[in-house]
């Protein structure tokens, strides 16, 4: 797909790339003239992203965005739970751990599992899964001895 | 789909940079159908008529950066059912942790097999996180070109072998 953010780089001289900004898929290219002719008999059969049509929801560039953010926010974690060990860090973990593998494992399902019931029940058992998750390391967190305690602990046998 | 693309670069090219590259679909007509619907009508085809599955990951070449992206999904995967069997047991199972600890402690492993686990814990963690910004700086759109791919995934095999092999050290 890099062919494709070239086209876009070379329509971006000069001129504002109107349907080549989002995604489309060119189904058909009617001529295969010359490249002197003038391209006005060209015509395709375009999909066109919600926006042109409608007005689309941003729900999944925003899922997009915040599954980035999040994993940058763990990866500062990982060294500030080592420099700080203690509750605050022990829950943040917890919620972010939880999220990021929430996140994560939704996208191997996206890939993988076709077809509505199966996407749903996938889905639903995800939704589970990492809800008891999140309750395990909170109870964790609360009645043990909490996640960087008990990193540290079992790194010292 | 490449002869495709590459009439659309050549007319792009043809077009100079004052005129509209939207000549491109003057006459273009949007589709009654989204792209989800179309995929769906085409899954639904397939199992209709039962077509087999083309091989391809039993054919095609292996690459590098083929091979560390599915390390980084299985990774990812595996730390995250190792996360949650921790977190169901603390649930479920009796006793407190550091009970568990000595349980293992009693066991008397010898340092070689613990080293070994250490690790084993360590690799996944250090090959996903380090993979992790390999995979951060290209959704900020950096390190797309081929020998930049290869040299950003040999520096984090070996960051996450040194890093893995470090902490198991410790």
């Amino acid at each position: 797909m890099a062919a494709v953010t070239r086209i876009s780089a070379l329509c971006n001289r000069g001129v504002k790339p109107l349907f080549l900004s989002k995604s489309l898929l060119a189904r058909t290219l009617v001529s295969s003239k010359k490249t002197r002719d003038p391209p006005v008999l060209l015509s395709a059969q375009i999909h066109t992203s919600p926006a042109h049509y409608a007005a689309g929801s941003k729900a999944a560039s925003l899922h997009w965005t915040g599954e980035r953010a999040l994993s940058v926010a763990l990866l500062g974690m990982i060294p500030v739970a080592y420099m700080y060990p203690g509750p605050a860090m022990d829950y943040s973990l917890a919620a972010a751990l939880t999220l990021h593998s929430h996140w994560g494992l939704g996208q191997v399902l996206t890939d993988y599992v076709h077809g509505d019931t199966a996407i749903k029940a996938s889905n639903a058992g995800l939704f589970a899964l990492s809800a008891v998750t999140f309750a395990g390391l909170c109870y964790f967190n609360y009645h043990d001895v909490g996640i960087c305690k008990a990193v540290a602990m079992l790194w010292s046998l | 789909m490449a002869l495709l693309l590459r009439s659309l670069v050549q007319r792009s090219a043809a077009v100079s940079s004052g005129s509209r590259c939207c000549l491109l679909y003057r006459h273009a007509v949007a589709m009654g159908t989204n792209a989800k619907e179309e995929m769906q009508k085409f899954t639904d085809k397939n199992s209709r008529l039962a077509r087999p599955l083309s091989p391809h990951i039993t054919i095609y070449s292996w690459s590098v950066p083929m091979m560390m992206s599915i390390t980084h999904r299985g990774t990812g995967v595996g730390l995250s059912a190792g996360v949650a069997v921790f977190a169901v047991s603390a649930l479920v199972l009796p006793g407190d942790f550091a009970s568990y600890l000595s349980l293992i402690q009693s066991l008397s492993l010898g340092p070689a097999l613990i080293c070994t686990a250490k690790f084993g814990l360590a690799f996944p963690v250090a090959f996903h996180s380090f993979n992790g910004i390999r995979h951060l700086m290209w959704d900020l759109g950096k390190g797309f070109r081929m020998p930049e791919v290869y040299r950003s995934g040999y520096a984090v095999i070996a960051l996450s072998v040194l890093s893995a092999i470090a902490l198991a050290a410790l």
